[in-house]
């Protein structure tokens, strides 16, 4: 594998990672991968090859469900968070998520951002306010829902909602976001707000992408990981991944050959 | 008979059958809720509410004692039950979900919803009057809460299911500890299912008779004592009913009519609110 140019400080490393499901299936395979520091790095490949398994990895989401094994490490912050006695709640805390799906909690826009935050130990009504509006400001949705804070945040379009996850997620000051396929369930102008804004966050925290589309790989990332059958197939600069890459699969898969 | 005379013969059969069927259940309940009505608003006055029974044979009384005693009773039941129910379907829903234990508990959870009431009555006679040696408001009130608890449990824990696991992720994600994505995101998402849960057990322990008789039992006199006996509507409705006096009977009707209107009112409630939270 060719070192990456660009390689700045290392956020997260994983150290011949494997993962098994319930039952023993071995949905990740000896993956060795570095993530740069305030890059966006997306995970490409076709269904199933593992790439949203191995990003639930890296904030141990597995660990929600029973009978889920990992081996190997991921280093984060010069620890390895695969070990026991790992404060899962402050692992999360540092290593945000986007979900496929936008997940609004059932309360107001403003409660919805001020749930990490009280999380996190803000408790006085000032500091909330002034740290919300700085959230969904950061999600470039400040001046869309200022006047209706304390509407339920369903009322939201689908991609406010989105972005209203992602002023969530930022709020509690998270070293690194992952986004897993944010925009799969919005339409095109929703998914160009988002990808503007994702290119716009790298500036501030790390950002795991792991996409079905690759033009928007194409488009956020600095640097792309094609994944096949569990296993890293090949990992480098977007710009070389998509116009030369080394494997005659990720190749194939990047022509629409096969995926 | 051609293929078609058939099918369509076999459509009116079941066309007939299936409105007869309904017709003959909903016969029954509008006589009942009816005759109810009927002989219960005669009966209605300011007395029935504002005094005490009156000795058998004396114009007047009311049954006061009844009304509170009932309104005790059942807020005390609620009071145990709710908190027990709603605590264990959670347990159920979240922190035992997919274990076998969960589900041997939801099974019993559904016995326990259907075992006879006076059984229950019975049970808690066993266990707290027969001991003590006397009925009790207290007795009475943890007969209506035992069978509250199945209830409450079994709606809990399917309400608390149906919140989507997507939603539980995005809070573990934001780091979140798990009773705080419980109490926060999963109750507010749960809220008015829960509620409308606690409001039909409510409504389905009001109208109890058989639990009661052999717990908190009777009392012809006001009493705000739950360490002692404590009148209700439905045991007066029974032991009234059963009486030999024309004053009784009547007042038996109202009683009747009050009970059935304040389990309609919580039922409308309860569907409101399932309609309100559905709406859109």
């Amino acid at each position: 594998m060719e070192v990456p140019e660009l390689t700045q400080e290392i956020e997260l490393e994983t150290r011949d990672l494997n993962f098994y499901y319930v039952g023993g299936v071995h949905a990740l395979k000896s993956i060795n991968v570095q993530i740069d520091r305030n890059l966006v790095t997306a995970f490409i490949g076709p269904s199933g090859c593992g790439k949203t398994t191995l990003l639930r990895c890296f904030n141990r989401m597995h660990d929600l469900y029973p009978h889920n094994r990992y081996e190997g490490e991921i280093i984060f912050q010069g620890k390895n968070m695969l070990i026991d006695g790992i404060d899962l709640i402050r692992l999360r805390s540092s290593i945000g998520m986007v979900f496929q799906k936008p997940t609004p909690f059932p309360m107001t826009i403003f409660e919805n951002i001020a749930y990490g935050l009280r999380l996190k130990g803000y408790r006085k009504k000032p500091e909330l306010f002034e740290r919300v509006e700085q959230a969904l400001n950061d999600a470039a949705l400040w001046q869309e829902v200022k006047d209706k804070l304390q509407v339920n945040a369903f009322a939201l379009s689908g991609g406010q909602q989105q972005r209203l996850c992602i002023a969530r997620a930022l709020a509690v000051e998270p070293e690194v976001i992952l986004f897993d396929e944010p925009t799969s369930a919005l339409d095109p102008i929703s998914t160009a707000k988002i990808e503007e804004l994702i290119v716009e966050l790298k500036e501030r925290v790390t950002i795991v992408i792991v996409t079905h589309n690759m033009q928007q790989a194409a488009r956020v990332s600095d640097m792309t990981a094609f994944l096949y059958l569990g296993e890293i197939i090949e990992y480098g600069q977007t710009k070389k991944i998509f116009t030369n890459p080394d494997n005659k699969q990720t190749d194939d898969y990047i022509t629409g050959r096969f995926g | 008979m051609t293929v078609e005379q058939r099918r369509k013969l076999e459509n009116l059969t079941a066309l007939v059958l299936s409105t007869l069927a309904a017709a003959f259940g909903l016969f029954w309940l509008i006589f009942i809720l009816g005759d109810v009505l009927v002989h219960g608003i005669g009966a209605l006055n300011a007395d029935l509410f504002l005094s005490d029974p009156a000795p058998p044979g004396i114009e007047g009384g009311g049954l006061r004692n009844a009304f509170v005693g009932q309104i005790m009773i059942t807020f005390f039941a609620t009071l145990i039950g709710v908190p027990i129910g709603v605590l264990g379907g959670t347990f159920l829903a979240e922190y035992a979900r997919g274990t076998r234990f969960a589900r041997i508990i939801s099974v019993l959870s559904d016995i326990m919803v259907s075992v006879p009431s006076i059984v229950i009555g019975t049970f808690i006679y066993a266990l707290l009057v027969r001991p003590l040696g006397h009925f009790s408001g207290w007795a009475g009130s943890i007969a209506l809460a035992v069978i509250m608890i199945p209830v409450v449990l079994r709606t809990t824990e399917d309400m608390l299911s149906l919140v989507p696991w997507t939603l539980r992720e995005a809070a573990f994600a934001l780091g979140a500890p798990y009773y705080k994505v419980i109490m926060k995101v999963v109750y507010r998402g749960a809220a008015t299912g829960i509620l409308t849960g606690v409001l039909l057990s409510i409504a389905r322990v009001a109208g109890e008779t058989a639990p009661l008789l052999f717990t908190s039992f009777n009392n012809n006199f006001f009493s705000w004592d739950m360490n002692g006996p404590v009148a209700s509507l439905t045991v007066t409705v029974f032991q009234y009913a059963m009486g030999p006096f024309e004053e009784w009977h009547t007042q038996a009707w109202a009683a009747s009519l009050l009970i059935t209107l304040f389990i309609l009112a919580i039922t409308i409630l309860g569907r409101a609110i399932i309609k309100w939270r559905y709406r859109s």
